[in-house]
């Protein structure tokens, strides 16, 4: 077999400079000693539930008020759980956590805002 | 303790498991299970049972294990659908009291979906993708051994319902009220919300575990557009799952809370609101239908492409149009519960999204249309389940776009007329899909090629079968016939069609016979698969032996084009694979472990204790699973080194290293 056709190893496929795709697939990992940021986040995700539970239970605001809390107390809860706990700071380029990112959000709140659009009956049939 | 006993007895054996048929089955059960025990200890093979199959981690194993599940699950699905139509056949039939018969449908509908279908496209997820690839495994091996356990202790946590305490009998939907407790107090309910949020988490873990195989693991060179088809369908599908499993593990829990704890979400006392539940649940069903669909259309175009040995038509086209479905099918749920009456403008809005989901459909069928014009069609039974789902899907389709206009909605909403829509899909999508994809990679799961006479038998029956069964069904329902009816009197002119109908599920049923005489069969004396490519395969899996050896590939493949191994038999380079000694070295492997069965085990615990309310027995699963999670956290020694030197022993006895 001549060197031209000679088949090469995933790992000098990886390490290939000419190669900009394969480079950027290549796998990386980020460790640490002590997870410090995570048992923070993960008391803050509780107080957040609880918070969230407690104004619900004890009707401490009137129902509008109350949804527009509860839904900010969502949205930090969803950015801690981001941050913290699904590495979006760990990456490399943009491309592959933003779109499908993007992509998340949109579905959120779609699913969200149409259940409550689904959910008041504004309806003239019914 | 004759006051213990008997409460024990009246717990665990209420008179609704007492009937003739249901003691029949618990003495089938007894018998076959000291008759398993008895193989097993007389061929001492409990460590082989427990080594090889209980603790492995090897996706090639887990898929098999998946798929003899799928198996026994179609066919307990498969008698209850049977027994539905016996019901069903004549008016006025008691065969079922009324109690039975909604158990009956109900187990019907959640073993077929979630126990049937779903484990079926993850045995061929773990089967092929990894393979497909190039990869070792899938991303997460360990994860993926718990995915298979949860799903399988769920199942089992759901099938011994009719025997212990009494199956759910509130529909494969559990809406409330009908799961209140106040008006269906025994523990049926609690062993359908159990059991599917444990079967749920593994399939929410299966589906991360996928998407990032998908994402991570392809073989250098294998980019978006040159994954093959049935990748971008596996990848599609897990992203599926990640945001539809959610809101169905929220609405069972909340659920269950309203049962067990006096909570009320869905109650309709204490200002609870029975609608959410249903509007949840289909947040989560809408975009089931498409995870139940869409790895399904990933097979048909590999079969397709393979067996009309020409590349798939119009790939990119195939590509947007599954993510068209992707992003289409979260907008569409409230087609599900039009008659709730949201008003005209939701019901609008929906029923148009509805409709658009039918145009990236159409696409792909013309897509596949294409693929075979001009080919070499070979007619084996995987292409024979290609071709008869594409006008059975067509089909089903158009009628699901009837019912998308809201006010035909109005007139059709579950009557047999949706009945016949949906299984009309289903079966004309996914357990054709199903069959399909297992005949084409059977050769590459066992070694052996199922019988083709006798699958194309199979094969007939089933779609014969099909339409002599679900063709009368629309007719029913556009004749007023609602869905979950026990029996009906004479004189409403439904009698001729319901005899037709029954006629036809007796015909499935002998293609199911048929189908496993001929795994059956083939098992003992299929034709060997010595070349590891019977079709003339397109994909990487087809460059391995069959079956495959435990590290899949000696070395990583670099990938160049869209069909590789295709590609690489047109430039006659396929002896590129065969390996130079020097080209191995040791491979990585994960370790087998028995984490993944006690944790299903613990959950299974678990979900046994609370469905009764026997707290101390639920509190020890939990310490069950807490101790297996904590093992598993601060487990490092998860993987061992397979040393060079076998890995070539073994390449060479395939036949497959140089010099």
């Amino acid at each position: 077999m001549s060197e031209a056709t000679k088949p090469i190893t995933a790992e000098e496929a990886y390490n290939n400079e000419n190669d900009k795709v394969l480079r950027f697939l290549k796998p990386r990992f980020h460790e640490e000693a002590f997870p410090t940021i995570q048992i923070l986040g993960y008391i803050g995700s509780l107080i957040l539930t609880f918070g969230a539970y407690f104004l619900v239970m004890n009707h401490v605001l009137p129902p509008v008020a109350l949804l527009s809390v509860i839904l900010v107390l969502a949205v930090f809860q969803a950015a801690l759980q981001l941050g913290v706990f699904m590495h979006i700071r760990e990456g490399r380029g943009l491309a592959w956590q933003l779109i499908p990112l993007y992509f998340v959000f949109f579905v959120a709140l779609g699913m969200v805002g149409m259940s409550i659009w689904i959910m008041l009956f504004k309806s003239g049939v019914s | 303790m004759p006051s213990f006993v008997t409460y024990l007895i009246h717990t665990l054996f209420p008179p609704t498991v007492r009937y003739p048929d249901i003691l029949l089955i618990d003495a089938g059960l007894i018998v076959g299970a000291i008759g398993l025990v008895g193989f097993l200890t007389k061929t001492h093979r409990w460590g082989w049972l427990w080594r090889e199959w209980l603790t492995t981690v090897d996706h090639k194993k887990i898929a098999v294990m998946y798929l003899i599940s799928a198996i026994v699950m179609l066919f307990r699905g498969g008698i209850d659908a049977e027994m539905l139509r016996a019901q069903l056949a004549m008016p006025s039939v008691h065969f079922m009291p009324a109690i039975q018969y909604d158990e009956v449908f109900t187990t019907h509908g959640t073993i077929m979906i979630f126990f049937m279908a779903m484990p079926f496209i993850f045995a061929l997820f773990n089967a092929v993708i990894p393979l497909m690839i190039g990869a070792r495994d899938v991303a997460f091996p360990r994860v993926n051994a718990m995915s298979f356990w949860l799903f399988a202790f769920g199942a089992i946590l759901f099938n011994i319902s009719f025997i212990i305490g009494g199956s759910p009998d509130a529909g494969w939907t559990a809406y409330p009220p009908y799961t209140g407790l106040a008006f269906n107090p025994g523990p049926g309910e609690n062993y359908y919300f159990l059991a599917l949020i444990i079967a749920g988490m593994g399939t929410t873990m299966t589906g991360i575990n996928f998407l990032v195989t998908t994402i991570r693991m392809r073989a250098p060179g294998m980019t978006l557009m040159k994954m093959p088809m049935f990748v971008w369908a596996t990848m599609v599908t897990s992203a599926l799952i990640l945001f539809a499993f959610p809101p169905l593990t929220v609405a069972l829990a909340m659920s269950l809370f309203d049962r067990l704890f006096g909570s009320s979400f869905f109650t309709l006392t204490r200002g609870g609101m029975p609608m959410m539940y249903v509007n949840l649940f289909w947040l989560f069903g809408h975009p089931e239908v498409y995870i139940l669909v869409i790895p399904l259309f990933g097979v048909f175009s590999e079969v397709v492409a393979t067996f009309s040995r020409k590349a798939l038509f119009g790939y990119p086209l195939m590509v947007v149009s599954i993510l068209a479905i992707m992003f289409l099918s979260y907008g569409t749920w409230v087609h599900h519960f039009f008659t709730m009456g949201a008003g005209p403008g939701v019901n609008a809005f929906f029923g148009l999204s509805t409709m658009l989901i039918a145009i990236p459909t159409g696409v792909k069928i013309f897509n596949w249309i294409f693929t075979m014009w001009g080919g070499r069609i070979k007619m084996t039974v995987a292409m024979l389940y290609q071709m008869a789902f594409i006008p059975t899907f067509v089909i089903g389709g158009a009628s699901g776009v009837m019912l998308a206009v809201v006010p035909a909605d109005y007139q059709l909403h579950n009557t047999y007329f949706l009945i016949a829509h949906f299984h009309n899909v289903i079966i004309g999508g996914t357990l054709f899909g199903l069959l399909s994809g297992m005949y084409y990679w059977w050769p590459k799961m066992f070694g052996m090629k199922l019988n083709e006479r006798q699958g194309k038998v199979a094969f007939w029956l089933f779609f014969i079968g099909f339409w002599i069964t679900f063709t009368p069904q629309y007719l029913l329902g556009l004749k007023g016939m609602t869905r979950r009816l026990y029996t009906y009197p004479a004189g409403l002119g439904w009698h001729e069609l319901n005899v037709i109908s029954t006629v036809g599920a007796w015909i499935m049923g002998a293609g199911f016979v048929v189908l496993v005489y001929n795994v059956v069969w083939s098992l003992l004396y299929g034709e060997r698969d010595v070349t590891g490519d019977p079709w003339d395969g397109r994909t990487l899996e087809w460059s391995l032996p069959s079956p495959v050896p435990e590290y899949n590939f000696a070395r990583i493949p670099v990938v160049h084009e869209r069909d590789e191994w295709w590609a690489m038999k047109q430039k006659g380079q396929t002896m590129a694979h065969a390996l130079r000694p020097e080209d191995v070295h040791d491979i990585e492997l994960p370790k087998n472990t028995p984490v993944p069965f006690l944790l299903g085990a613990s959950f299974f615990v678990v979900g046994f204790g609370m469905t009764f309310k026997w707290w101390p027995i639920a509190i020890v699963g939990m310490l069950g699973v807490i101790a297996c999670l904590l093992y598993s956290g601060f487990d490092y020694d998860d993987h061992h080194h397979l040393e060079a030197d076998v890995v070539r022993q073994t390449e060479a006895s395939l036949g497959r290293l140089q010099g």
